[in-house]
């Protein structure tokens, strides 16, 4: 996004920084930019925010390339804190943004059995197996991670993820329950489970994707990912040899699905262009539930 | 009753005084905390312990939306009689006596029970018989031993306050102007402290584990399996047609 950076005052940017921290956003060029303009001058102003504020911009300059900046923070936040467990792990991760990964994983190792009660560390050495590449291997740490740290659902998303990558949908498909533990309510995790039952592939795991599917549209009724994902249950069991009850109903959810999917995707009157592209989306599932079957 | 007539030199000496001395050990008394309070050490095992009782509290409230397979799959897991985790993980109990746990102790009564022993001696000593204020509302007779601590006047009227009373109402009423100087969740507040130690060494002891564990083994056997999604295809449908009903009758 565009901002006025000449206009913006200190404070400003302040609040801002503060905002995309407590969501979450990642935003990395915008803070680097910001921080050199306008923030870097004024650090001594924020007060006790400065720490919190360093942290994100180290975070962000190793998104950025910018070892530079990232260095000069870490080297402010460690004179204040000398022996800090927080600031050996960006070292840490300083020596991963630069590839050097056994002088990480040396840091790491040693801010572990400084206190081994800490999350990140570990965390960061599954990061490292991971960006060389290692799934396996990430996958076994991470694991052994889990068995101690269980709740952690962050974790539990990444092996889901990790698992995905190496196909093994059963596994993936147990810790993505593990997330719906977690958050029920969340449509997104409900779609999410669906699509890897559905790729296992089965009748019964297709039925299974299928009442995922609809709870997700339960709660969320604009998911046109699950609408469509849904839509190919219903047209899969409609095709199997499932009981003539179950392909009727399959048949009458299929039918109101798309009829679902036409209205969200029209938009206006460019009716005659979208049932242009309704057609050839049907073209498109028939063609796939040729492959599936 | 004639109205009585306080010494300005009461306002001064006494009820002044007893207000910036209960402040003031407040203060000190939350940066003195902060100065000994050591913290508190984590063993590996707790942390593994209480996730994985959050993830069995989980699997109890939210296993409905799981199949019936992976629902039994994670009881296995917890329950089993031979493998389940409620039952093979063995920890020792907490022993009270440890030496991380008595030095925590000691430090909470050296922090809030002699300040408020001392001072609270102190000013009874100090300031005992002084008549300070009144409250601007009549009471009833009820309140005297109350208000009127120390002053023992038969026909004083219960409004009157005494200075050892005073120096109670501060103790206790100075809890949000705490807040505003110090922020929220300060040791300088004793009546928190005082509660704490009502509520008796249960909640400040580590739980047993293992009664923890048996408690959610409990828990999770007595849990039943209902799959919250085998409806969910036919109230989605339903939703639909309701709403659809709905906009009908809202065109007609």
């Amino acid at each position: 996004m565009a901002y006025n950076y000449e206009q913006m005052s200190w404070s400003e940017v302040r609040d801002l920084f503060r905002k995309w921290r407590e969501d979450n956003e990642r935003r990395s060029d915008d803070i680097v930019l910001l921080w050199k303009r306008i923030l870097e001058d004024n650090a001594s102003k924020l007060g006790n925010e400065r720490h919190l504020v360093l942290e994100q911009v180290i975070i962000a300059a190793f998104d950025c390339a910018r070892l530079d900046i990232s260095e000069k923070c870490i080297r402010e936040l460690s004179q204040e804190f000398p022996g800090s467990l927080r600031v050996q792990k960006y070292k840490a991760m300083k020596y991963e943004a630069m590839g050097r990964y056994d002088e990480a994983n040396d840091v790491l190792d040693d801010i572990i059995s400084k206190d081994e009660t800490n999350a990140a560390p570990r965390k960061r050495k599954i990061a490292i197996f991971k960006a060389k590449g290692k799934t396996c291997e990430a996958i076994k740490e991470l694991c052994e991670y889990l068995k101690k740290f269980m709740s952690d659902q962050e974790a539990w998303h990444e092996l889901c993820s990790l698992y995905l990558s190496e196909n093994e949908y059963s596994k993936a498909a147990f810790c993505m329950e593990e997330v719906l533990l977690h958050n029920p309510h969340s449509h997104l995790i409900h779609q999410r489970l669906a699509e890897i039952r559905y790729t296992m592939g089965g009748l019964e795991n297709i039925e299974i994707a299928k009442s995922y599917y609809s709870q997700a549209l339960k709660l969320n009724s604009c998911n046109l990912r699950a609408l469509y994902g849904l839509y190919l249950c219903c047209n899969h069991i409609i095709n199997s040899k499932a009981s003539v009850n179950k392909r009727k109903e399959a048949q009458k959810l299929a039918s109101y699905v798309l009829s679902e999917i036409q209205s969200k995707s029209c938009v206006g009157n460019e009716k005659a262009k979208n049932d242009k592209y309704i057609g050839s989306l049907e073209n498109a599932f028939g063609n796939l539930d040729l492959k599936s079957n | 009753m004639t109205e009585l007539l306080i010494d300005p030199n009461i306002r001064v000496w006494v009820f002044l005084p007893i207000v910036v001395i209960t402040f003031l050990v407040g203060i000190i008394r939350h940066y003195v905390s902060m100065l000994i309070s050591s913290q508190k050490k984590v063993e590996l095992t707790q942390i593994q312990d209480s996730q994985a009782m959050i993830r069995a509290r989980l699997l109890r409230e939210n296993g409905k939306y799981l199949t019936a397979q992976s629902f039994a799959m994670r009881r296995h897991y917890f329950n089993n009689d031979e493998t389940g985790y409620f039952k093979t993980q063995k920890r020792p109990p907490v022993s009270p006596n440890s030496t991380a746990m008595l030095s925590d102790l000691v430090k909470g009564n050296f922090i809030n029970v002699l300040p408020m022993v001392v001072i609270g001696g102190w000013i009874n000593w100090m300031f005992s018989g002084f008549v300070t204020t009144k409250v601007p509302f009549p009471l009833t007779l009820r309140f005297k031993p109350m208000l009127q601590r120390g002053v023992e006047l038969a026909s004083l009227d219960a409004a009157w306050v005494s200075s050892a009373s005073w120096y109670f109402l501060n103790v206790f009423g100075l809890r949000s102007i705490y807040t505003l100087v110090l922020g929220e969740n300060n040791a300088a507040d004793q009546t928190q402290a005082m509660q704490d130690q009502m509520s008796g060494a249960a909640g400040a002891m580590p739980q047993d584990p293992k009664a923890a564990f048996k408690a959610e083994w409990e828990a999770l056997e007595i849990t039943e399996y209902q799959n919250a999604l085998q409806n969910a295809e036919s109230e989605l449908l339903q939703m639909v047609t309701s709403t659809a009903r709905q906009g009908n009758s809202i065109d007609h």
